[in-house]
């Protein structure tokens, strides 16, 4: 069973996110989609046949296999209702960072690849955004890892009740804005617009279509849940298990998926109460969580909690 | 002809001394300009160009007389930038070429319509090659260069004409420097569909219905002005009832269109609650107007000497709605205000200076959101608006946000005047019974519609028919004044900034 838990995010990821627009819609005064709307989108896209520009290289074909793959063995590595994560010695926290910027390394790149205006500007925009939040992801995990003496996120997670400290709550602000500008939402970027010329995510995948294109979704639910599933592993690891028995895992399943939907109901909260911000004011947004995290690890290192 | 147009005849030379000394002396806004073919009865082409007086109802009309053997006359574009795509469009139309031009690329037509074709000359015709060849538009006959940005770091981004959502088709192309944008080019005149044309094939009567499908969301306001055009030429005076009818519905066509685009502008900075906010409001407005008149957008009322249905019938219905629609409208704009995120973004983006709106005879909103005083409602009252007490309201500030405030303030300008007008009661029949239109004859007809002013110009035959419909929207004026507007952006607050202009694709693709 401990082997089987990354199926979880690879099957529920799409439920994830339609529940986040289902309540985008219900803020908007909109009955929405259905709530497994996503499920049928990407089934939708699997059926239908793709067109593929005659201007891309082996790249363009290469970066959906390479994005889904990698998010799936990002997910092996993250403790999802149990920390008893026998994949956990393949890495840690570090190395889900960097997978994920091979994913996205691989993206870019096919944005550039077809040499359309839209995914040039969406792969540069991108990696403006990258360089940004890297470093404050980085530092606010370090702040736990610290305490945990760790940065195996088994460890991290397997930390007992509820740490609430001064750091930790700057860590986890710093977080949180590393999650919206990951995962494309407002204010960083807007994942429903129609505007070619402001998107971001949107922009690197405009000219996939079909199966790859369903892929690409898939991947950025995948990554979408793996990165609430972190915040919950790091900030909030109360009624996640470390054995296997059955009852216990049913009730840890539990808890987890009423945390996934808290953290969906607060992203569509943000979502639905700011604009846009600028794009070059972003930095400023981007900067002031790496100062929050910074300011997180300081404070635990002078005050030790 | 109608008193406050006062027609100049020029010699050729002497016409472009006159308006540039008028456009000179700073107390005439140029309005528009255009050509008729009178090569049947004077033997040559006419030119005009009308010119409205600040502080007077008068329009001044200067014209000259053009031989088809010598088409050339010199531009006036170097001195009055207004008129650049007017000379361009008449270069297109009628092969009259503006000497001294600085752009005189083709305009209207797209690279696979035939060189030599001027469409709105009444012996045009096109052969069956010619038009399969334009339909399938995939020989080029007369290729457009667009303006070219050289230099380090330039990068060119072309986007359109077919957009990702479900819009009108226009081409705009970038070139940036990074995110900033250096010059904008847009290509419009995708869904040329010959409007102008069209007039001279049916009666002055059945135009009334393709006026009001010129541009779906002022379909009002363009058959209201081009009704007012044909009465005017025919000297019929429409009832009391007939102009309060009107003038009710024109600013119900106003309250639904500023409403929505403010709500629209809230799509450019993401914010989907106004949006959708927005839309409720103004889907409200159009089921009310289906109520009124059986037709969400007011289609079907406007006749030659008046109208079709009093709307004053329902004065309790309208009153109701009114006061509900006040009160959705003021929570909207409190919390659209209160979402300072949104705010900010509207601040200081795409600056419209007053000097280069003026230049470029930008009209309506967009005018007055860059001071520019100007409202054809107050400038040459028309219908009831003479006996209205109301002031056309501007901003100094010139950015997005002043275009959404210059809307804001007109929303309830517009629902002042409609509880104004039902205080009173009006006489007169609906409609007074017009059978024939005098031969020969001309003149103007014009209003504020949400975007800007709208013009017809109408010219008779020896028949009483169409000889010359002279359509101005006010998208073929404001559209020029976006890459202004844009330059110094960042590519992504474009989409904003042409939002808050609002611009029909229709409307200026005429």
């Amino acid at each position: 069973m401990e082997y089987l838990q990354f199926i979880l995010i690879i099957i529920l990821s799409p439920l994830i996110n339609g529940v986040i627009r289902k309540l985008k819609a219900q803020m908007q005064g909109r009955p929405g989609p259905g709530l497994f709307q996503s499920y049928f989108d990407l089934i939708r896209l699997f059926k239908k046949d793709m067109r593929i520009s005659n201007t891309t290289s082996w790249i363009f074909g290469a970066a959906p296999y390479i994005l889904f793959t990698s998010t799936i063995v990002a997910a092996m590595i993250v403790p999802v209702i149990t920390t008893v994560s026998p994949f956990s010695v393949m890495g840690d926290i570090i190395a889900i960072i960097y997978i994920f910027a091979l994913g996205r390394f691989f993206m870019a790149l096919a944005g550039l690849d077809a040499g359309t205006a839209f995914g040039g500007e969406g792969s540069s925009r991108e990696m403006t955004v990258a360089i940004l939040v890297e470093p404050m992801l980085m530092l606010s995990i370090f702040t736990a890892a610290i305490s945990a003496g760790s940065t195996n996120i088994a460890m991290l997670a397997s930390i007992s009740g509820p740490i609430y400290t001064p750091s930790h709550i700057l860590a986890l602000s710093a977080f949180i804005i590393a999650i919206i500008a990951e995962t494309g939402r407002i204010p960083v970027d807007n994942p429903d617009t129609h505007l070619e010329l402001t998107m971001i995510h949107e922009g690197m995948v405009l000219e996939y279509s079909g199966k790859y294109l369903a892929l690409m979704e898939w991947a950025h639910y995948m990554k979408q849940m793996l990165l609430f599933t972190l915040a919950v592993d790091i900030f909030f690891p109360a009624g996640i298990i470390n054995n296997t028995e059955p009852a216990a895992l049913a009730m840890s399943f539990g808890i987890y998926l009423l945390k996934m939907f808290s953290i969906a109901f607060f992203m569509a909260i943000i979502e639905s109460s700011r604009a846009k911000m600028r794009f070059f004011q972003l930095p400023s947004l981007l900067e002031g969580g790496f100062v929050l995290a910074f300011l997180s690890l300081l404070t635990y290192i002078m005050t030790g909690r | 002809m109608p008193e406050n147009e006062r027609y100049i005849e020029l010699e050729a030379n002497r016409f472009r001394d006159h308006c540039i000394a008028l456009y000179n002396s700073g107390r005439y806004y140029p309005r528009l300009m255009f050509a008729a073919d009178l090569r049947q009865s004077n033997d040559c082409f006419r030119i005009y160009m009308v010119f409205s007086e600040k502080e007077k109802d008068i329009f001044h009309i200067p014209f000259f007389d053009l031989k088809e053997n010598a088409p050339v006359y010199k531009s006036l574009t170097p001195d009055i930038p207004a008129v650049h795509w007017y000379e361009r469009e008449i270069r297109d139309m009628f092969g009259l070429i503006p000497e001294g031009h600085p752009d005189l690329r083709r305009l209207v037509f797209h690279d696979s319509f035939p060189s030599d074709s001027y469409p709105l000359r009444k012996d045009w015709t096109i052969s069956r090659t010619d038009l399969n060849e334009w339909g399938e538009g995939l020989i080029k006959k007369e290729a457009y260069k667009f303006m070219e940005v050289e230099g380090e770091g330039v990068h060119e981004i072309p986007v359109g004409p077919v957009h990702a959502g479900i819009i009108e088709p226009g081409h705009f192309r970038f070139s940036t420097v990074g995110e900033t944008i250096f010059f904008l080019e847009p290509r419009l005149f995708y869904t040329h569909k010959g409007i102008e044309k069209h007039f001279e094939g049916m009666s002055f009567f059945d135009g009334v219905r393709l006026a009001e499908r010129v541009s779906g969301t002022s379909s009002f306001s363009h058959s209201a002005a081009y009704c007012m055009a044909v009465e005017r030429m025919a000297d019929i005076e429409i009832s009391e009832k007939a102009a309060a009818v009107r003038t009710m519905l024109l600013e119900l066509e106003r309250l639904y269109n500023h409403i929505g685009d403010i709500g629209n502008m809230c799509a450019g900075t993401g914010v989907a609650i106004g949006n959708t906010y927005g839309a409720v409001i103004k889907e409200d407005l159009l089921q009310f107007n289906k109520r009124l008149t059986g037709s969400r957008y007011l289609r079907g009322i406007n006749i030659i000497g008046g109208v079709t249905s009093d709307v004053f019938l329902k004065a309790d219905d309208i009153l109701n709605t009114i006061d509900a629609v006040t009160v959705e409208y003021k929570k909207f704009m409190k919390m659209l205000l209160g979402t300072i995120s949104h705010i900010e973004r509207l601040e200081n983006t795409g600056k419209l200076s007053k000097d280069i709106a003026l230049r470029l005879g930008v009209t309506g909103v967009a005018a007055r959101a860059s001071g520019i005083n100007d409202d054809i409602r107050k400038a040459h009252p028309h219908f009831l608006y003479d006996d209205l007490d109301f002031e056309p309201h501007t901003s100094g500030k010139c950015d997005v946000y002043a275009r959404m405030m210059v809307r804001a303030e007109e929303v309830e300008c517009s629902i002042s005047i409609i509880n104004a007008l039902l205080e009173n009661s009006y006489n007169g029949d609906l409609s007074s019974s017009v059978k024939t239109i005098p031969a020969g004859s001309s003149a103007l007809g014009y209003t504020e519609t949400p975007r800007g002013s709208v013009f017809y110009w109408v010219m008779s035959d020896s028949k009483g028919m169409p000889h010359r419909v002279k359509l101005r929207s006010p998208s073929f004026c404001n559209w020029p004044a976006v890459p202004f507007a844009v330059h110094g952006e960042i590519v992504p607050d474009f989409p904003l900034c042409n939002k808050s202009f609002n611009l029909s694709y229709s409307g200026s693709d005429m």
